[in-house]
């Protein structure tokens, strides 16, 4: 008789911190199988200990209780169970939310747009600060991310996966769409004055030399820029504004992880997969050109393409667009937390962002340059 | 003890620019404290002041009997597993759903928890402000009055011994403000909640406040029980009562 029988005797505050150890006993148990919860030694309870014992009333209903105090008992009635709530559960998510989220984005922008170029200039005696404040936001970022690898916690499930199915999934047509419109105009530009000098087959070389190293990473930043980071910064200073940042604090959670990491670490994933489309059909704009301007057949553009570049200029291409992925997701960060705490302030930082992230792009690629030829 | 804040000398501001001076007063357990004063006073610096969002530019603040050091994290974080915070928006996250909002505090303080026993935390408490049929919709989707009960239910979660709430009653209509009101007295009544609500319309709140605070010319013009404020004969508690909701727009 007493075989067959799990009796689980709760201690004195059965609290947040008991629970998960309270679920483990009785895992792996049939639903109908009899459960004892001793409650005598109990005088303190909390919502997710109600939590756990309305869950067994729901789902275990050979579970009984014994000694339930009083002055505990009164706690339950205040705490509707789930089992009586049941009818919701079947409910089933619509597919509003995307439409929500972008709604809001789309909001902020067209708020940039009106209210943002008119505060474009910068006071100097705020450089200096502004400057510092950066570079302690990067800081932190870095800290974060670290930290996230060693201690899952602090940011959202599921959010990482959210975030790169925005970055790539949405922005991987107009990255394409420039990338082969660029492609074409260096190859056409090229082609005209490499046929002044009979040096036709060249063009293989400019094309994906040109496009691989320097024009891939330098248009995909600055469209991310204009895409992706004017969004992140429009979510972010609108939250602030709205004082969901603060929510987040006093949740104890801290906005620029919660926030930011999976940004980043989102645009860490997608930056490789839109280079590589990028550099693709970029290529393939140049070999349109070639075939029908320079009548270039295509597998000699390609053999005479990869004596030029090899894998080396490629993984260039990609360190270099990673950068700049990144510094488009602290510039952004670094706008929407700053934000002026006012309506228009959202769109002014928006703009500001994306100015910003443009400018240190360029300096970037500048930098690169320096140090790689 | 049974004080839950003790606030001494208090000056609060925003860098160097004082805007209330010399605050001392006092929270007790299980009351309803209004925050009274006209918008722009600074009912909403003193309550971030409280919350740690900006330091204080003087002074002393204790809760729960421990005097707080606003820049220690540690310090901050413990303390915020204790109180519950209503904004003046509700200032839910709009790309999750009112489930997920109140689910939030939980995945972040403590990820280990069973997914059933967060289920069951989530659905009491949306069911406690009587929103469990709406759990799987989003904050667009709802009245200013859902959202804040909803922010209601999420600042409850993890069983708070206070509550502060930043204009409960901005921008509802006065059936919603009133039923948000009924309900904070249910749950001071029913859980021992203590309440601190900021608010510039009297008429919402009269109902349930035991104490109030009045902020006048950056300074504290009255603290004590909240029915004793009819009996003054005092000049500016009286424009303040008789004008109502419009005395400062
Ligand atoms: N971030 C800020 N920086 C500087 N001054 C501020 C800031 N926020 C508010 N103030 C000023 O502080 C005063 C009090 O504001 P606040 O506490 O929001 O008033 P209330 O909540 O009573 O309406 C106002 O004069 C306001 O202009
Ligand atoms: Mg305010």
């Amino acid at each position: 008789m007493q075989e067959d029988k799990k009796i689980i005797v709760l201690p004195e505050r059965f609290l947040i911190e008991g629970v998960a150890s309270a679920m483990n006993d009785i895992k792996g148990l049939n639903k109908d199988y009899p459960i004892e919860i001793d409650l005598k030694n109990t005088r303190f309870i909390d919502s997710a200990g109600i939590a756990f014992i309305n869950y067994l009333k729901g789902n275990y209903p050979n579970a009984v209780f014994e000694n339930l105090k009083p002055e505990i008992e009164k706690i339950f009635s205040m705490f509707p169970s789930h089992d009586s709530l049941e009818k919701d559960r079947k409910r089933k998510k619509t597919g509003i939310s995307e439409r929500i989220r972008f709604r809001r984005v789309a909001h902020s922008m067209e708020h940039g747009l009106e209210h943002g170029l008119e505060h474009l200039d910068v006071k100097l005696s705020d450089i200096r600060g502004n400057f510092k404040n950066f570079f302690v936001l990067l800081a932190d970022e870095i800290y974060y991310t670290y930290q996230y690898f060693f201690q899952r916690r602090g940011i959202y499930p599921g959010e990482i996966w959210h975030q790169f199915f925005f970055m790539a999934y949405k922005s991987y047509p107009i990255v394409s769409v420039i990338s082969f419109l660029v492609g074409v105009t260096i190859a056409l530009t090229s082609a005209e004055q490499l046929r002044n000098f009979g040096a036709d087959i060249y063009l293989a070389d400019l094309v994906g030399f040109g496009m691989i190293r320097e024009l891939v990473p330098l248009m995909t930043g600055i469209i991310l820029a204009g895409k992706i980071g004017a969004s992140i910064t429009a979510e972010i200073a609108s939250m602030n504004v709205l004082e969901e940042t603060d929510a987040l604090k006093t949740m104890g959670v801290i906005p620029e992880k919660f926030l930011m990491v999976p940004r980043l670490l989102a645009m860490t994933m997608a930056i490789p997969l839109l280079v590589v489309i990028a550099d693709v059909v970029g290529v393939l704009g140049g070999v349109l050109v070639g075939k029908f301007f320079s009548e270039i057949p295509v597998r000699t553009f390609f053999d005479e393409m990869l004596r030029a570049v090899d894998l080396g200029d490629f993984l260039i291409g990609q360190m270099k667009t990673m950068v700049f992925g990144w510094i488009i997701v602290v510039s952004s960060g670094y706008k929407g937390f700053s934000v002026e705490r006012s309506p228009a302030g959202v769109g002014v930082a928006t703009t500001e962002c994306v100015v910003l992230s443009i400018s240190l792009i360029i300096v970037g690629d500048c930098i690169f340059a320096l140090i790689l030829y | 003890m049974n004080d839950i804040i003790q606030v001494e000398k208090l000056d609060v501001g925003y860098d160097g620019i004082v805007v209330l001076k010399q605050l001392n007063f006092t929270i007790s357990k299980g009351d309803i404290t209004v925050i009274l004063g006209k918008s722009g006073c600074g009912k909403t610096t003193i309550l971030k002041t409280l919350l740690g969002l900006i330091p204080p530019l003087s002074g002393d603040v204790a809760f729960f009997g421990e005097k707080i050091d606003f820049h220690s994290e540690k310090v901050l974080n413990k303390l915020y597993q204790r109180i519950g915070v209503l904004y003046q928006g509700g200032a839910l996250l709009n790309s999750l759903t009112l489930y997920e909002n109140v689910a939030l505090p939980i995945k972040m303080q403590h990820p280990e928890l069973p997914p059933q026993i967060e289920r069951e935390m989530v659905y009491s408490r949306l069911a406690q402000v009587g929103l469990d049929e709406s759990a799987n919709k989003y904050p667009a989707e709802l009245s200013g009055g859902m959202r804040k009960r909803t922010a209601l239910a999420r600042a409850m979660i993890m069983d708070p011994d206070i509550i502060f709430c930043d204009e409960p009653s901005a921008g509802l209509d006065p059936i919603t403000a009133a039923g948000l009101d009924v309900l904070m007295r249910n749950l001071r009544d029913l859980f021992g909640i203590t309440f601190v609500v900021v608010t510039h319309e009297l008429r919402s709140i009269e109902k349930i406040s035991d104490r109030a605070l009045v902020l006048h010319k950056g300074r504290i013009h009255y603290f004590g029980d909240y029915k004793d404020l009819f009996t003054l004969k005092d000049p500016f508690i009286d424009t303040f009562f008789m004008k109502g909701e419009d005395h400062d727009y």
